[in-house]
């Protein structure tokens, strides 16, 4: 299932990588632009404020060509009225604009990724054979051959042809784990060779790598509305219709009934009625998720499927990468025939002193931990080793003799914060030059001349409980085998309780024994796994949880996981997967990091949250701006005032309704492009605070806040 | 103020009129869902020659086009039949008081108000239709009506609680239509009016007669088929009196106690509708949310109501006394009923305020079926707007509410504030509320206001009565009637339509079962539909409130 071997863990929370700086000099052009009404349009509330705006305006030039709905008095109280009504579009178009400039600040730092590199492309050429020439990395075409060696930087996206190689693609993953790459696996421009070479044919022309694509995702600006915001729309158009009608029933009956309105202030009713608030901030909430994520470095193929992540019923988590590190740790030495445990652990001590891999430290730390401390420090420094190579499978170390003991450079401190004073004693005195190989059993059983009678059945039962065995031979005798286990990630348990308590239900997908899969489900608190899972098991994982009317999310990398990833609902592939994968998913992680699927699920559900949030909000707030304008409304019926309990005098009522109106959009901006907070709690609580917030808290604010501008206003007022 | 005397009748009436409800909807499912009932012995060799007689496929099951369109032609077939008789009742039998047939435009305010189950009168019905009239006309159309109501919410029903099986859909109209005839409507209609008539409400085709009083004076006593007409008209939510005075007319409720029987008679079948919505749902918690949804509702609305009820105003029906009266005028617009026991001009300006509330809730708990219908409508806005705060696409029962619900119930929401401002505007620019002697004053406005809102929700309380007889209220309230009963019934039906085949997934963020959601969809109604009128509450009924101005006398 795994074309590649991942050698390092990878870290659960995404590397903010990515900075952002957002040109506030871009925000208040753009926002301008966006005032034109050819452009607001497509937001049918703020075309309708900016209408207003319009008709305002020319209450205040010319109030005459209002007869009975305006007054040649009120200019003054007309001029604030459309300055506010100009703010409050305004207001609209910047927090669009903010959320397009942290965009694009994003999309401007993915693209420092992009190097411009040489590289060796391959010419056939007849008689001569292969030439190889120096190109610029932006010169490289689909189908151009390519040689990468040791040291070299991938110079973009390709196909390995030849070859095999240690590849380290932490600038774009932020990790420092060594990839293996092998003929069919993909290799993404901007990693490093780090072991051998490869010959790779490049598969993408310059604007087609993946980061090229991310960046023009982010940039993007004409982005398809999402199905909930297309519906949130239709809601808003609704309510805006619902509100017109009122506003011209209003005109009508004050002409007809002599109620003595003014224009403005049923306009400024109309406008604060006005779903505005939601109607402002949704075109932002939108652009943020996708900046969101590619911060996250996903890249998201379509804003649905982010919103579609919130949905998810079911989550199929790979063990491997996802609940447990990519990489097992030693857990216990077991020694074979007639070889000590001291002997094995030095052995593999020596081995791995020079073996910076997780697995590598793991040994060397177990050893410390057990006592187990060779005194041939000396004999490292001039050892031979023989470096892991994907080829081989295996490593090793040739020691030539000495009696000396003196601690490697960086030996002492490791030595003395493990407070081991013991002397050491070495079983059997080197008297010759050793090597020592350690590395996949049948690799060294293979390499060895000696092989103990229960090697099979201890490798046999390691791997029947879930575990890897490590082989040691030492000169050729097998000492024995290291028990590499499991190790949970760090956090795991906690995110999967999290997911459990919204109501998602994960299950745990591996090839596994059952019982090892078993027991690593319970520690981490997983309901259901599927075990010994083969490549198709995905698939019909997949169509199992579908066929019950679930949404369902996985993630992938084989090509074997691609039929899996095009049926789930979300599909997220590791950008170190192969082609087929990254094509079927609708997401694909850079970093390459499987637990992400769970922050891709946390943020479609906080997307719903904050457009649900500020609509409840919105219209909440209505009920205070009521009761602030429409007492006052009518001049010819001062009986109304009785129910002016907010006691503003007309003019100061509509103009502290309509700022706060206003001040309300830009206040909010914050919560649009983060998102609300929520804690991974029960859908009820998670709804019932949010219910308290923003829909008790949007009846109770306004009216607060509004009394509050008032005293404000006629406080400035006064000085003026 | 309100007297712990006057809750205590409240509370009785409710828990009365609930637990029969409760106990009739359990007939009603297997009614709708032809299983075995007491009657079948009797009903099934008759329903089965009226489907032969009629040609009716009863194992047809119709989509929910299918199922609008003969609806829509049955009523407006039921309609033309009353108008031919209404326009020539003058040349048919069964007219000892020689009534000549009465004007088209009247006759189409008649039909259209009749069949559309609101019963605006702009006629004296004593004294203008003649038997044949009161008996074919309008109490045919007050059972077709309510029957038509009731079956929209059951084919509703069934769209929202999904396929069971790949053969189902919405039913079969003329099936439903026959079975709510003979097994709900005539059965209890026949049971009301033999009670009533036992109580003293006259069931007679003799003719009225002319008697000498003891003061001497003669007076014309107006008896007929009385007690039959109460019976349907409440309890099938219509409202149409056999007078133009309604139950405030001595004959048509003689006693307290035929009052109270009356007011549960047309509360009976919109909240059994409730309890039926949970049955054919299987999910009884969900007929709940909305029983209890429409019952908070209407506990606002009378607590409105009841608020200045201290003393009896002039025109004020004294019989009764002042709490039944109002308790009666709330309940009829909170089922939109439309009935009335007393003179609505009479009635203290808070309480038309809460008789406006209901009627522009129009599902507090509302009329038959329709009252569903309506909160079913709400539920969808408000799961809408809330939902998305649970974190994730909102669902109802289940099933997704996509862009195109979304866009179906705002449009049926928007018909409402249309349909009756519209006219309101209309009336006032045209001259017609001058015409008939109104002004512009908030006693007129609010006279107005009301008779397009009872129109529009299909109510039939008016201020106007034989007064709205001209060619412009005539009209105009009979379109409005109509577009305020078709449309919505024709968007929800499209709306069950859609939910029949919607995924249902079982694991719901925003559950609609608990207790705390009802509480949502109340808050939300009063924001979404009541607030939207505020600005007109304000001008009318408030602003005579707080002018001093006691009633529209």
């Amino acid at each position: 299932m795994h074309s590649n071997q991942k050698l390092n863990m990878g870290n659960i929370s995404g590397s903010e990588n990515l900075e952002e700086s957002i040109s506030w000099l871009y925000v208040s052009k753009d926002s301008l632009l966006r005032m034109s009404p050819l452009r607001l349009i497509t937001n049918p509330v703020m075309f309708v404020v900016e209408l207003s705006f319009l008709v305002v305006l020319l209450m205040t030039i010319v109030p005459g060509a209002f007869p009975n709905l305006a007054h040649q008095s009120d200019r003054a109280f007309y001029a604030y009225v459309t300055v506010i009504l100009f703010v409050t579009v305004w207001f609209s178009t910047i927090s669009e604009s903010i959320a397009e400039a942290r965009s694009k600040a994003t999309a401007a730092s993915l693209k420092k990724l992009e190097k411009e590199g040489i590289a060796k492309r391959i010419q056939e050429n007849g008689s001569e054979g292969r030439i190889i020439e120096n190109v610029k990395s932006s010169d490289l075409r689909r189908g151009d051959v390519i040689l990468i060696e040791k040291g070299d930087q991938v110079p973009t996206d390709a196909e390995v042809l030849e070859g095999i190689a240690m590849l380290d693609e932490s600038l774009l993953t932020g990790e420092s784990a060594g990839v293996r790459k092998s003929k069919g696996d993909t290799v993404i421009g901007g990693s490093t060779v780090v072991s051998d070479s490869i010959v790779a044919v490049v598969n993408v022309n310059p604007d087609e790598t993946y980061i090229s694509k991310l960046v023009k995702m982010v940039e993007s600006s004409e982005r398809p509305k999402t199905p909930n915001e297309v519906a949130l729309s239709i809601l808003l158009l609704g309510l805006t219709g619902v509100f017109t009608i009122i506003l011209f029933a209003l005109i009508a009956l004050s002409l007809l009934l002599n109620l003595g309105a003014d224009l403005s202030v049923l306009i400024a009713l109309y406008v604060c009625l006005l779903p505005t608030t939601i109607g402002a901030l949704l075109p932002a909430i939108g652009i943020s998720g996708i900046t969101r994520m590619s911060k996250n470095s996903i890249i998201v193929k379509s804003g649905k499927a982010i919103e579609t992540a919130g949905d998810t019923n079911t989550i199929l988590l790979d063990k491997t990468g996802t609940i447990t590190v990519g990489n097992r740790l030693a857990h216990e030495f077991i020694n074979l025939g007639s070889h000590s445990e001291k002997e094995l652990a030095e052995a593999a001590f020596l081995s791995s002193w020079n073996d910076d891999t997780p697995e590598g430290r793991s040994i060397v730390e177990l050893a410390f931990s057990k006592g187990f401390v060779p005194r041939e420090y000396d004999a490292l420094r001039e050892g031979v080793h023989e470096e892991f190579s994907a080829v081989t499978r295996r490593s090793g170390i040739t020691l030539v003799d000495s009696d000396d003991f003196t601690l490697p450079k960086g030996g002492r401190e490791f030595y003395q914060r493990h407070r081991f004073r013991k002397k050491f004693e070495l079983q059997t005195p080197l008297t010759e030059d050793t090597t020592i190989h350690k590395g996949a059993p049948d690799t060294i059983k293979e390499l060895a001349d000696i092989c103990p009678d229960n090697f099979d059945d201890v490798v046999t039962k390691i791997t029947s409980e879930g575990g890897t065995p490590i082989a040691v031979s030492m000169n050729g005798d097998i000492v024995g085998i290291i028990y590499f286990k499991d190790v949970i990630k760090q956090g795991i348990k906690e995110r999967i309780l999290g997911l459990k308590k919204m109501g998602i239900r994960p299950v745990m997908i591996t090839g596994d024994h059952p019982l090892t899969a078993g027991s690593i489900a319970r520690e981490v608190g997983i309901d259901e796994f599927v075990a010994q899972a083969k490549p198709e098991t995905k698939h019909q994982k997949v169509k199992d949880e579908q066929g019950a009317n679930r949404i369902v999310a996985m993630i992938g990398d084989g090509t074997n996981d691609a039929p899996a990833l095009a049926a789930a609902d979300i599909g997220l592939a590791m950008a170190s997967g192969t082609f087929a994968a990254k094509d079927a998913a609708n997401m694909v992680d850079l970093e390459s990091n499987p637990s992400k699927i769970i922050d891709v699920v946390m943020l479609g559900k906080q997307l719903l949250m904050t457009r649900g949030a500020v609509t409840t909000f919105s219209i909440t707030n209505d009920v205070a701006k009521y009761f602030a304008i429409v007492p006052v409304m009518f001049v010819s019926i001062p009986a109304l005032s009785a129910l002016n309990i907010l006691g503003l005098t007309p003019q100061i009522a509509v103009l502290s309704a309509l700022i706060f109106n206003a001040i309300v959009i830009p206040a909010l901006i914050p919560i649009a492009l983060r998102g609300t907070r929520f804690k991974p709690q029960s859908t009820l609580r998670i709804f019932l605070k949010n219910l308290l917030l923003y829909g008790v808290g949007g009846v109770l604010l306004p009216f607060a806040a509004i009394k509050l501008i008032a005293v404000f206003l006629v406080f400035i007022g006064g000085i003026i | 103020m309100i007297g712990v005397g006057y809750l205590l009748i409240t509370a009785l009436v409710w828990a009365i009129i609930i637990s029969l409800a409760w106990g009739l909807s359990k007939y009603f499912r297997k009614v709708y869902e032809n299983e075995k009932t007491f009657l079948d012995w009797f009903l099934d060799p008759l329903e089965n020659l009226i489907y032969r007689i009629l040609g009716i496929d009863r194992n047809r099951d119709m989509g929910w086009k299918e199922y609008f369109l003969s609806l829509f032609v049955f009523n407006i077939f039921t309609a033309a039949i009353s108008f031919v008789i209404l326009s020539y009742q003058g040349m048919l039998p069964l007219n000892p008081m020689k009534f000549p047939g009465i004007n088209w435009s009247l006759a189409f305010n008649t039909v259209t108000s009749f069949s559309s189950n609101t019963n605006l009168q702009h006629y004296g019905g004593g004294s203008t239709l003649s038997y044949l009239s009161q008996m074919v006309a309008i109490q045919f159309l007050q059972f077709t009506s309510a029957a038509s109501g009731a079956v929209v919410a059951v084919a509703i029903f069934r769209g929202f609680a999904g396929r069971r099986d790949e053969s189902r859909n919405l039913g079969n109209f003329y099936v439903d239509m026959v079975r709510t005839m003979t097994r709900i409507l005539l059965p209890l209609t026949l049971i009301l009016a033999v009670l009533l008539i036992g109580l003293g409400v006259p069931q007679s085709l003799g003719g009225y007669s002319l008697v000498k009083t003891l003061s001497g004076s003669f007076e014309i006593i107006k008896v007929g088929p009385i007690s039959s007409l109460v019976s349907i008209m409440q309890l099938g939510t219509n409202g149409g009196g056999y007078f133009g005075a309604n139950s405030a007319y001595p004959f048509a409720n003689p006693s307290p106690l035929t009052n109270y029987i009356e007011l549960g008679g047309m509360m009976l079948l919109p909240t059994a509708m409730l309890f039926l919505f949970g049955r054919m749902l299987r999910m009884k918690n969900e007929g709940r949310t909305l029983l209890i949804a429409s019952y908070g509702l209407y506990a606002i609305d009378l607590a409105i109501a009841l608020v200045p009820v201290t003393t009896l105003g002039a025109g004020m029906e004294t019989r009764l006394g002042g709490f039944s009266t109002v308790l009666y005028t709330v309940t009829t617009t909170a089922f939109t009923t439309g009935s009335v026991n007393t003179d609505l001009a009479a009635m203290h300006p808070l309480v038309i305020m809460a008789a406006l509330m209901g009627m522009i809730i129009q599902a507090t708990p509302g009329g038959i079926g329709v009252g569903a219908m309506y909160m079913l409508m709400y539920v969808i806005i408000t799961v809408f707007i809330v939902g998305l705060m649970a974190g994730r696409t909102p669902e109802y029962l289940g099933a997704k509410i996509t862009a195109n619900d979304v866009k179906l119930a705002v449009i049926a929401f928007l018909v409402h504030p249309i349909i009756i401002l519209a006219p309101t505007a209309l009336a006032y620019a045209l001259g017609a509320v001058h015409a008939i002697g109104l002004g512009t004053g908030p006693v007129g406005f609010t006279q107005i206001f009301y008779e397009y809102t009872s129109a529009a929700a299909n109510n039939g309380s008016d201020f106007l009565g034989t007064t709205g007889n001209t060619v412009f209220f005539n009209v105009s309230t009979g379109i409005v009637m109509w577009a305020g009963r078709f449309i919505p019934i024709f968007i929800m039906l499209a709306i069950a339509g859609r939910m029949l085949d919607k995924k249902r997934s079982t694991e719901v963020a925003l559950r609609t079962d608990n207790l705390i959601f009802p509480a949502i969809v109340i808050v939300s109604i009063l924001i979404l539909a009541v607030l939207t009128f505020f600005p007109f509450l304000a001008i009318g009924p408030i602003l005579m409130h707080l002018e001093g101005i006691k009633n529209a006398l």
